[in-house]
């Protein structure tokens, strides 16, 4: 004597979850990933990787997210700057590029073992430049500077130390926050994802801390640049653990790349 | 009241939840069978006896909280203070060495991350009253065979020795700026950092010439390195303790684990207690270190009289990380453990009286409490896998389900018929 009950119906979750293997084979078909950081520096770091005669991805428009190099040696995946450490502390790629400001702003435990010699700028505490009342000679005597509060004196040799609470609009709360409490003035950081020029346009903030270039940006919307907080280029950052098990290929990689910065 | 739980803990359930557990119970079997008996510290202490014991890092991630009497208290972020705590002020006249292995939750407050929580459970042991080389091998050969237990493959222990830095600065007399210069860069591996300091700091010829060669105090080639590093020495204390890697990597030749060590002597980041060996144990597809150690000579001694000890933990949470990568990258994932069969007795003593014959001998039942029909019982069956279904109408009538899914009856229990599901449910218990 047999029986039969049908099974239920048991949903679509059983194929989503079949489906993750397949997800994680483009993963594992390269013995490195490269974590490269888009924008700014995204060209800059290809055209140093090819120069230090890396085999790099052919088609860099692809909307791939992971992009194999020509050889097929290699993964590269273009994220976001300020995720490349992450990306690599994680260990989700075992190397990446990006600035120093970078690095130094979202304070991984990652390997850093080169500077690379492109991505130079600075990060720079700046304020608004004070053009109407005209050079600094000729306000130092006048009345208006005595009831202008202290955090708007923005001359370059006047120390930080002497504003209080000053609000500095900035991309980089960390390095900020930390400036500005080694000269135990407890900022006030607003953190914006970009732009922060506005800040002082529009009564937003006293202060900006932000990368500079050339500094025109900052001369085209009124803002002098009081202090460098950082100087910052681009760096090679390695994930602790791929560095001793992946040893033999990281240090091929970074014999080619110190070739070019010495 | 919403059902939220507070950020960075979480909830363990079905699979994940015994697979843990069972993890857990195999890691502490593979330390006993090493005669390492188990301690149960208690789960928050004086704070006062834990935060003197660690560095800023670790000591800026304690939860700490005031006891009614106003002492503060802090939750165990290790529990390697706690035996030593333990032995130090309680089992000092106790014969040595004491062997102890312990597992449990943890906590930190920290950014929560692959396979960590701000609550995680480790496993360890401590091996105190032991100075000895051969003691340092046993804890690493012991670290080495626990996570052989745990199923991963490819891991690398990275081996350094804290006395051999400290007696480097020692020699070279820096002031507290400088020291901190070259700490940042070797805890980076920064090239440019090391030029920076290098520049910057006036050393002798000889001095300069050891802080040049620290970069290349690291790999796979034991025995190179700890010759290039011979060469370098600049006082009794780095001598001391690259003799004494020396004599921990000839202690360690019995036990099969020398391909799987790398020697860093720049590696310095450690927990602030360690004197001495201290290691990491790293695995492909995981960022961080699954187990970490060290010799610890001055711990004990703050609790009572002091004793030399060495000892090691594993990150439980993330030694399930790095295995199920490993195992998606083996393509051998997805075997799931069987539930318990589920019986319906309708009513009947008898049944009941029979069930508890086969729990005794050592099947998994659960019993029917909702006087289910057949057919619910068996839509409940096919929605939280469980494979046997028994139903009693004067002896069970055994239902499994077959490889299309429908639940098929194969007639009057036969208890053999269910011993291959239970030989299935004892391969995931420790052995």
């Amino acid at each position: 004597m047999t029986s039969k009950v049908a099974a239920p119906y048991r949903g679509p979750a059983e194929t989503i979850e079949q489906s993750q293997p397949n997800m994680v084979s483009g993963r594992t078909e390269q013995s490195l990933l490269f974590a490269l950081p888009k924008g700014r520096l995204a060209q800059d770091s290809l055209s140093f990787l090819a120069k230090a005669g890396l085999s790099i991805p052919t088609d860099t428009e692809s909307r791939r997210l992971i992009l194999p190099a020509a050889d097929g040696s290699t993964g590269f995946v273009m994220a976001k700057p300020r995720d490349v450490p992450t990306y690599v502390e994680h260990g989700a790629a075992d190397l990446g590029i990006c600035g120093l400001d970078v690095v130094r702003e979202t304070d991984r435990a990652v390997y850093e073992p080169l500077l690379l010699p492109f991505g130079h700028c600075r990060l720079s505490v700046a304020g608004p430049a004070d053009d109407a009342a005209g050079p600094p000679e000729k306000r130092s005597g006048s009345d208006d500077l005595a009831v202008k509060p202290v955090s708007s004196s923005n001359l370059p040799g006047t120390p930080l130390r002497y504003m209080s609470q000053p609000r500095i609009a900035t991309e980089y709360p960390r390095l900020t926050r930390q400036f500005f409490a080694d000269r135990g003035v407890n900022a006030e950081i607003i953190t914006l994802g970009g732009s922060v020029e506005l800040g002082p346009i529009l009564g937003l903030a006293d202060l900006i801390v932000d990368v500079v270039q050339t500094g025109t940006t900052l001369r085209m919307n009124g803002l002098v640049e009081i202090r460098t907080i950082l100087k910052s280029q681009a760096v090679l950052v390695v994930n602790r653990a791929s560095y001793q098990l992946k040893a033999a290929e990281i240090n091929r990689i970074i014999e080619r790349m110190r070739l070019l910065t010495t | 009241m919403n059902g939220h739980v507070p950020f960075g803990v979480a909830d363990y359930f079905w699979d994940e939840a015994s697979s843990r557990q069972s993890l857990l119970d195999q890691l502490m079997e593979t330390f006993r069978g090493w005669g390492y008996g188990d301690v149960i510290p208690p789960m928050f202490e004086f704070d006062s006896t834990l935060s003197a014991q660690y560095d800023d890092r670790l000591r800026s991630g304690m939860y700490r909280f005031l006891d009614r009497d106003g002492s503060t208290l802090s939750l165990r972020p290790e529990f390697t203070t706690s035996v030593a705590r333990l032995v130090g002020a309680r089992l000092h006249d106790w014969p040595m060495p004491q062997r102890f292995c312990y597992g449990g939750s943890v906590f930190r407050y920290l950014e929560p991350q692959a396979g960590r929580q701000r609550e995680f459970w480790q496993v360890g042991g401590e091996l105190i009253g032991a100075p000895s080389p051969t003691a340092d091998a046993e804890i690493l050969a012991l670290t080495a065979t626990a996570l052989k237990a745990a199923g991963l493959k490819g891991f690398r222990q990275i081996v350094g020795h804290i006395r051999y830095y400290r007696s480097l600065l020692e020699a070279l007399a820096l002031n507290p700026q400088q020291a901190q210069q070259l700490q940042w860069a070797l805890e980076r591996k920064s090239e440019p950092l090391l030029d920076d300091f290098l520049r910057d700091t006036p050393l002798r010829t000889g001095q300069r010439q050891a802080v040049e060669t620290l970069p290349q105090l690291v790999g796979g080639n034991v025995d190179g390195i700890l010759s290039l590093a011979e060469r370098h020495i600049q006082n009794r204390g780095m001598h001391e303790a690259l003799q004494n890697l020396r004599r921990i990597v000839d202690a360690l030749l019995g036990y099969d684990i020398l391909d799987s060590l790398i020697i860093d002597l720049t590696e310095i980041r450690n927990l602030g207690y360690y004197t001495g060996v201290s290691f990491e144990a790293i695995t492909p597809g995981l960022g961080t270190a699954v187990a970490s150690g060290g010799r610890y000579d001055d711990l004990v001694g703050r609790f009572g009289p002091s004793q030399p000890a060495v000892g090691a933990a594993l990150g439980v949470d993330r030694l399930l990380v790095a295995r199920q990568r490993q195992d998606e990258a083996d393509a051998a994932s997805g075997r799931r453990r069987p539930q318990a069969a589920l019986a319906l007795p309708h009513g009947s003593p008898d049944a009941l009286a029979q069930v508890q014959k086969l729990r005794r001998a050592g099947l998994h039942i659960q019993v029917d409490v909702n006087n289910w029909t057949v057919d619910s019982a068996i839509v409940y069956a096919a929605e939280t896998d469980v494979r046997d279904v028994l139903v009693w109408e004067d002896g069970f009538q055994h239902h499994r389900r077959d490889d299309q899914g429908d639940y098929v009856l194969l007639g009057q229990l036969e208890e053999g018929r269910l011993s291959g599901w239970t030989a299935a449910c004892r391969e995931e218990l420790p052995t």
